[in-house]
């Protein structure tokens, strides 16, 4: 409508214009509170999904199993516990007592060393590259304990079930694993590389030529078991040795699988890369605090991987005594397991990083080869074995 | 290896502080892996010892002495005393020969237990750095109950020892000496007869006989080579009691490289040494006799001495140990005194042993020739 | 060196390793059990007042000037006063050796370690008598 005012025509009316202002305002703020209320809506619409999804009940198992029984929680408990047991097992062999303070037998000891690192100042040194060197250590815990995820407590309370239902393990978790543990030593040579310092830098090349001597044959002895129980997956490599244990029928095997994994994790006959009286503490040397505290448990979640490993592969996992809950028995023989590795560990001096490589490739790698040529010929020519060892 | 090998060489400061290097520096230039040039640099240990001799008297200068090295402190503190006992004319009764003689050799037994425990445990091995040292303690047991001190024992006083023997002592000795004889084959197991022990020691470290005498080597890293020279066969002390029985030099003969000594051959040489050591002791025990156990005049003598010159040698656990003292007329103090030790030797010698060998092997090569920094730093 | 040999040597070595482990350590559970201590061992000593007779022979004898002593001090007739100073003693015996009068002896204390330095020289009252205050750890009284 345009109005009038003494004779001229106005093409634009300003009262009107100004009536409308305040309309155009509020249609300004509602836009916004708009798309203010469609972005709370579709948080809380993704909130209520992952609440939902969780509370299925048995998406919400999972999830318990994954954090607290047999996961993260119980993963952190035990492996305090790995810590205190070897400590007592290195002073029994050194003829002396380990801790015995700090609570009942020295129980509450690893806490206090625990609390004391990490109240301890990091020191980084000047040449380091600094933020690889905070973020490396807590990156190499974290790629250990992973595969824990996949190791085969229980016949139910595990965090991957048996293959085939809901949270399946999966049917190549065994060569998983082992794509895991080979990232170890890849990131002890980078923590030795970025701390700066030559000493570290030579700690850090001999863990790397660790890695290329001992993985190979690791890997292949572990293919004797996934043959004989027929797949790759670790559950189902357990769950095939409800009648016999493979380690009787594999004992030479087992004895590969063993210094073959004491050489990858690099303690004691094959801790060159970290060896005390040569290069200080390898590529260790210059962690202090926090990050010092984390390699030292990773040191410790690996040896523990490897011991449950070698329970699963060769011992029978949860298979044993039937009245006992199977994580009992797997606990039972994890203990005795990783006792026995504590044990042989101790017991020999500490080889140069060539003796390693060259016993490596001239003596592990033949006799693991062998192992499994001769699996190969006893699954076909051996009637009745294939029943005996594909179990129910 | 040619000369432009080195452009790619680093450097690398196996300092004073290192787990192994017990007080002493080298300077090493790695190609790879292999050590190229070693340049050793001691004086990170120095207490002045020969200076500190110059103001106590000759009763109170052993303690010195015993405190340069703890733990051969008898045969530390021999040469000392010899050596006043040169410049004054003082009579050893016949039963503090013996007494002596029998302390030295138990003490050598001793230091080379802690040499067994420092060299297995640099090589890696933590149960066998403190299995020795567990007999050690009844070593050290019987040590107390003799003098009132474990390491720190100052004995022996010119003309004579302070301490007799009583039947406790006796009695504690025989027990650790047993205690020593039942744990050689567990030790000779675990360390001669470790496939792991002989991969790091076997041609480590080697040198022949030649190149040991012109460097000055002495003791068991001379006698690993095949050559008898020992100083208590050589040069008998008439006031020690080695030439009173009957008793054979240890040598180890190698048939694989004769005349050549490697770490592994210096290792058996010291498993000889103490048998040895165990042999003189059974021998000297019954012929005990009974009598004084210092010279009466002794301490009115030893008080002023006249002016002289006085040189005593004493073959210690890693070779010939030495003090010389001047003496200026009726003076209560030594005008100058000279200890040579013979870890010094060994310790230069690295230079021209090392070079070729890996950077593992140095703590293997520098564990075998027995070092100790009180030696060559004083 | 052949194969077989090699892991009968291996076997050996696990044998004895296996057998320490199952034994009984030889440490002592210090400070709830302690060595047993010859009578000679050379601890903190004890100057016995009434022999003495301020002859000055100890304070001679010490190769580190760890003893002082103070003649005006006495309380018989002709003793005097000695002042232990242990953060320079050596424990060498030549103070004891030296004494002809029988009043200068050492103990087989040797468990002397205090909080603070000044503690540790040992004036005439403290060392004239081996009582002490004892120390408390952890609700347990030690010494």
């Amino acid at each position: 409508m345009v109005g009038s005012l003494g004779g001229y025509e106005m093409q634009f009316d300003f009262f009107t214009w100004f009536g409308g202002l305040w309309d155009w305002i509020w249609g300004i703020l509602l836009w916004f509170w708009g798309i203010i209320k469609w972005l709370v809506i579709w948080i809380l619409d993704i909130i209520n999904g992952i609440w939902a999804l969780a509370a299925v009940p048995e998406n919400f198992m999972f999830l318990f199993r994954a954090v607290v029984m047999p996961g993260l929680i119980f993963l952190l408990l035990a492996l305090i516990f790995t810590v205190w047991f070897t400590r007592k097992i290195w002073a029994r062999v050194q003829d002396r007592r380990g801790p015995t303070h700090l609570g009942k037998y020295g129980g509450y000891q690893l806490f206090a060393d625990a609390v004391k690192l990490m109240a301890k100042e990091t020191i980084i040194p000047d040449k380091a590259k600094r933020w690889m060197y905070r973020i490396l250590p807590s990156l190499l815990l974290i790629i250990v304990l992973i595969p824990f995820a996949f190791i085969p407590w229980d016949p139910y309370w595990n965090i991957m079930g048996p293959p085939g239902q809901a949270f399946g393990d999966l049917s190549v978790s065994l060569v998983l694993i082992f794509a895991l543990l080979t990232a170890v030593p890849v990131f002890s040579l980078l923590i030795g590389w970025v701390t700066g310092s030559k000493y570290s830098l030579i700690g850090g090349f001999r863990s790397a030529n660790n890695q290329f001597a001992s993985e190979i044959p690791m890997v292949i002895s572990s293919v004797g078991p996934a043959m004989l129980a027929g797949s790759l997956s670790m559950y189902s490599i357990v769950a095939a040795q409800t009648s016999i244990w493979y380690i009787v029928l594999l004992p030479i095997n087992f004895a590969t699988f063993l210094v073959a994994s004491i050489a990858s994790v690099g303690t004691f006959p094959f801790d060159a890369p970290v060896a005390d009286s040569e290069i200080i503490f390898g590529w260790r040397t210059e962690l202090s605090g926090i990050y010092f505290t984390v390699v030292y448990f990773a040191e410790f979640a690996e040896q523990m991987l490897y011991s449950a490993i070698m329970v699963a592969l060769f011992f029978g996992g949860f298979n044993g005594l039937p009245f006992l809950p199977g994580i009992v028995n797997f606990l039972i023989k994890w203990l005795v397991v990783y006792f026995i590795f504590t044990v042989v560990t101790s017991s020999f001096y500490r080889l140069r990083q060539d003796q390693i490589v060259h016993l490596c490739w001239k003596y592990l790698l033949p006799l693991s080869i062998l192992n499994v040529v001769l699996v190969m010929f006893a699954i076909v020519y051996i009637p009745g074995l294939l029943p005996l060892v594909i179990g129910g | 290896m040619s000369p432009d090998i080195l452009d790619e060489a680093s450097e690398i400061w196996f300092g004073p502080q290192h787990v192994s290097a017990h007080g002493w520096a080298t300077k090493l230039t790695l190609v790879g892996d292999y050590i190229v040039e070693c340049d050793p640099n001691a004086g990170y240990f120095h207490r002045s010892a020969e200076k500190c001799l110059e103001f106590r008297n000759f009763r109170q200068g052993s303690m010195i002495l015993e405190r340069i090295c703890m733990m051969e402190a008898f045969l530390a503190e021999y040469p000392y005393i010899a050596a006043v006992e040169k410049i004054v004319d003082l009579e050893v009764p016949e039963r503090a020969k013996i007494m002596r003689t029998i302390m030295l050799e138990f003490n050598r037994i001793h230091s080379l237990q802690f040499w067994w425990g420092q060299f297995a445990g640099e090589l890696g091995l933590f149960a066998m750095l403190l299995w020795p040292w567990v007999d050690r303690e009844y070593t050290l047991d019987a040590f107390e109950t003799l003098t009132g001190s474990r390491h720190t024992i100052s004995y022996e006083t010119p003309g004579g020892v302070k301490y007799d023997f009583t039947p406790t002592f006796l009695s504690k000795m025989e027990i650790a000496l047993s205690r020593v004889k039942e744990r050689m084959p567990v030790f000779e197991d675990m360390l001669a007869g470790s496939p792991t022990f002989r991969l790091r020691t076997e041609g480590v470290g080697h040198y022949t006989l030649k190149q040991a005498l012109k460097w000055g080597l002495s003791g068991p890293n001379v006698k690993a080579c095949g050559l008898p020279m020992d100083l208590r066969k050589d040069d008998p002390d008439p006031n020690l009691a080695y030439d009173m029985i009957d008793w054979e030099v240890p040598t180890i003969h190698n048939e694989n490289h004769p005349g050549e000594c490697d770490a592994f051959d210096r290792l058996l040489q010291r498993f000889k040494e103490i048998e040895t050591s165990l042999d003189i002791i059974d021998k000297l025990l019954p012929l005990l006799p009974e009598g004084p156990i210092v010279d009466p005049k002794a301490r009115a003598k030893a008080n002023r001495l006249p002016e002289g010159e006085g040189y005593g040698r004493v073959e210690g656990t890693r070779g010939v140990t030495t003090v010389w003292l001047k003496t200026m007329e009726k003076a209560q103090t030594p005008w100058r005194a000279k200890i040579r030790g013979p870890c010094f030797a060994s310790y230069y010698s690295l230079k021209h042993i090392v070079p070729g060998a890996r950077f593992a092997d140095f703590p293997a090569i520098f564990g075998s020739l027995d070092p100790y920094p009180g030696w060559w730093d004083r | 060196m052949g194969f077989v040999g090699n892991l009968g040597d291996i076997f050996k070595i696990l044998k004895h390793v296996f057998r320490q482990v199952f034994r009984r350590p030889f440490t002592y559970f210090y400070p709830f059990e302690d060595r047993p201590y010859p009578e000679r061992t050379r601890g903190r000593h004890i100057h016995v007042r009434e022999n003495c007779t301020a002859c000055g022979q100890c304070v001679r004898a010490c190769p580190v000037a760890a003893i002082r002593i103070d003649k005006e001090d006495k309380k018989f007739e002709k003793d005097a006063a000695l002042y232990f100073d242990y953060t320079r003693c050596i424990f060498c015996g030549d103070c004891v050796s030296s004494c002809r009068f029988d009043a200068l002896y050492h103990t087989p204390i040797v468990d002397i370690s205090e909080g603070d330095r000044d503690d540790l020289v040992y004036g005439p009252d403290k060392i004239e008598t081996l009582d002490r205050d004892p120390l408390e750890w952890r609700g347990r009284r030690f010494r």
